[in-house]
């Protein structure tokens, strides 16, 4: 009884082997393969208690999130791509600096839960996709939808991507006032992906985004002092370079990003990742990123008004209007990211990977100009395994 | 490799061409050091050299290889196998001797990839057991040689190593390589059609290449494995495909089927071909 013959397995087969194709392509192809993926993540971020201020130590949010995706191309034109998280949120996130929702009332806790799809048609070398998520917790909720075009060159060296996207997001908060603020996204990406070499890519994006609507943060507006400008433009520029080690059989995936926001908070990000091949189909992937920021115009240090106390900021009563917020994301600091992957390749399509990553922001690690002052080392951790199947 | 082989590619002068079709031979000559079975230093010899002795340990381009020969073993029902040179023993193509089936069924014991054990990177054959790469090993080196002269900025040309083809690119003005298909009854070099190939790949498995007839019967070098005799239900299988490799493949994979098989697994392959069966019939898509 001969064995049904699978699809262009041949083919699929002889691309596993090396140096068949040119090694480096930015390619515009369509994917032949059907992929299952689930993935679980769990994260926990931290401040240590170091006793001075009351309420402000332990744990703060612990995220636990398993994820599906599915990726199945349905002819030789047309791709279809399904992604589904749900997200378990549980802890307590600062009322303003480190001190705690948790340590003055209960913790929360949320559920999320996001789906999104995306569809792709592939004309040659030019493939156009359109995306549209949905994605709602108990006290938000959010409509997404974005467009890519991505071209290739004839020689398949050189690929463009455009994207556009907007999302509009609602946020009503359970706790304190009730009321329904909007937000909206509207984003676009621009980039080109080149090979240099037979074992050298680079890329350069560029994106923008500009946020409009309700800004603020509704807990620690409720709790805290929270007030935000309605607008916000972000840009950024992303510039990767991946190189081959052929007599290594390891890839340095090396790349730079530049924020800027009309917030003030001005971003460089640096990261290294070191893909190692080993023997047996593993991959060992170690990594380190080291970002630094200034702080936003607004981030007011934990120093309190004279009369009002915390948590109000000094001039508080004399300019209630004007924008404030003590949100550590908008702080000053430096922060790094340090991890390890192991993956590894199984025959007939299975592969299986685990992550873990360490991350630590202090303000005191900025470079570049002065770290926010005043506030804990902000710690987290991150742990996720994966299983895929390709068909 | 006891065929011809020939570099054909557009550059922007003349010593940039000599330098391209350089580097393409380097790669084609490299693999053939390693891999040839007439080598006493090769890869291959070291295989079959360790037969019924313990494992040896590969390095991971022979690895991926053996991944791929397996692949195709599985693939093919059994029909493909790296390991039935042996046969050869018994099928002498000069003196054109029709073997016993005792001397058949004496080798037949030493051939098949389910006896190997390959555990990546180790191998182990048993004692007699002999691999070679000949039924893959010239369309990889094409594939690796057109691969060399894309990553120093070549766009228009192609590799043909003894009528496996792979094209590194449409003429420099944009027309497909005309890729003339040997007529398997006709003086060599006698055309029986013309595929167009701008890109990809193209590779041929013939009946025609190494035979004897004997008492009015065709006997051809491919050889069924798991029964030791040739084949007969094509005169020559032609196969366009993106990689040479996988091109030879899907023509060894096919000349080795019944002609209802052939087809379907071709076509399940997405490949394009012409196949022309042992009645002259032809098919092609």
């Amino acid at each position: 009884m001969p064995t049904p013959a699978k699809t262009g397995s041949i083919l699929a087969a002889a691309l596993a082997l090396p140096g068949v194709v040119p090694s480096a392509q930015a390619q515009v192809t369509v994917p032949n393969a059907t992929l299952i993926q689930f993935k679980y993540l769990y994260y926990k971020d931290y401040q240590e208690n170091n006793g001075v201020t009351p309420g402000s130590s332990g744990d703060r949010m612990t995220v636990k999130s398993p994820a599906l995706y599915l990726l199945a191309p349905i002819s030789d034109s047309w791709v279809f791509e399904i992604g589904a998280v749900y997200d378990n949120i549980t802890g307590a996130s600062p009322y303003y600096h480190t001190v705690l929702s948790g340590a003055s009332g209960e913790g929360v806790e949320d559920k999320r839960l996001a789906g999104d799809i995306t569809v792709t048609k592939y004309f040659g070398r030019t493939a156009v996709s359109v995306r549209g998520a949905y994605s709602t917790e108990d006290d938000y909720r959010s409509i997404a939808g974005g467009f890519t075009l991505r071209h290739a060159t004839p020689d398949q060296n050189t690929t463009f991507t455009i994207g556009i996207g907007y999302s509009s997001d609602d946020v009503f908060p359970q706790d304190g006032p009730v009321f329904t603020r909007t937000k909206n996204t509207l984003d676009g990406i621009a980039g080109i992906t080149q090979v240099l070499s037979r074992n050298d890519v680079g890329q350069v994006n560029l994106y923008y985004a500009n946020q409009s609507g309700y800004l603020t943060d509704p807990y620690k507006a409720i709790y805290g002092v929270d007030q935000r400008p309605d607008s916000r433009d972000q840009f950024a520029l992303l510039v990767r370079w991946n190189h081959y080690f052929q007599s290594l059989n390891a890839t340095l995936r090396s790349s730079y990003r530049y924020y800027h926001d009309d917030w003030e908070v001005d971003a460089n990000t640096f990261t290294a990742e070191w893909g190692q091949e080993l023997p047996e189909g593993f991959t060992l992937t170690p990594s380190a990123r080291y970002t630094t920021q200034s702080a936003a115009f607004f981030y007011y240090d934990p120093v309190y008004d004279a009369t009002l106390g915390a948590p109000f900021p000094p001039g508080y009563a004399t300019n209630p209007n004007a924008f404030y917020t003590s949100d550590q994301r908008l702080s000053a600091f430096g922060g790094i990211t340090l991890g390890v992957k192991l993956a590894k390749v199984f025959a007939e399509g299975w592969s299986v990977d685990g992550k873990a990553e360490y991350y630590e922001q202090r303000g005191d690690w900025r470079i570049g100009g002065d770290g926010s002052p005043g506030l804990q080392a902000f710690k987290a951790q991150l742990y996720q395994v994966g299983v895929n199947k390709k068909f | 490799m006891a065929s011809h082989g020939e570099v054909r590619v557009y550059a922007p002068d003349e010593t940039t061409a000599r330098g391209w079709s350089d580097a393409a031979i380097a790669e084609v000559r490299r693999i053939e050091t390693k891999y040839s079975r007439y080598r006493d230093d090769s890869v291959t010899t070291a295989i079959n050299r360790a037969a019924g002795g313990g494992a040896i340990s590969v390095d991971a381009e022979t690895a991926s290889l053996l991944d791929f020969a397996a692949e195709l073993h599985a693939q093919s029902d059994g029909a493909f196998d790296l390991t039935s040179g042996v046969l050869r023993r018994a099928w002498d193509f000069k003196t054109g001797r029709v073997p016993a089936q005792t001397a058949l069924d004496q080798l037949l014991p030493r051939v098949g990839w389910s006896k190997i054990e390959w555990h990546s990177p180790t191998l182990r054959l048993r004692a007699e057991m002999e691999i070679d790469f000949g039924g893959i090993g010239k369309e990889y080196a094409a594939d690796r040689a057109a691969a060399v002269i894309v990553d120093v900025g070549g766009l228009h040309g192609l590799v043909n190593l003894g009528g496996d083809v792979r094209v590194i690119g449409p003429h420099a003005d944009g027309q497909a390589w005309r890729i003339a298909v040997q007529d398997p009854r006709g003086e060599p070099g006698t055309t029986i059609a013309y595929l167009n190939v701008p890109h990809g790949a193209m590779a041929t498995s013939g009946d025609y290449e190494r035979y004897f007839e004997h008492e009015g019967r065709r006997y051809s070098h491919l050889l069924d494995p798991r029964t030791g005799w040739p084949v007969e239900h094509w005169r020559s299988v032609s196969v366009v495909a993106p990689l040479a490799i996988a091109a030879g493949a899907c023509s060894t994979v096919a000349m080795l089927k019944p002609v209802d098989d052939a087809l379907q697994f071709l076509q399940a392959q997405r490949v394009r071909y012409l196949a022309i069966d042992c009645a002259g019939r032809q098919y092609s898509m």
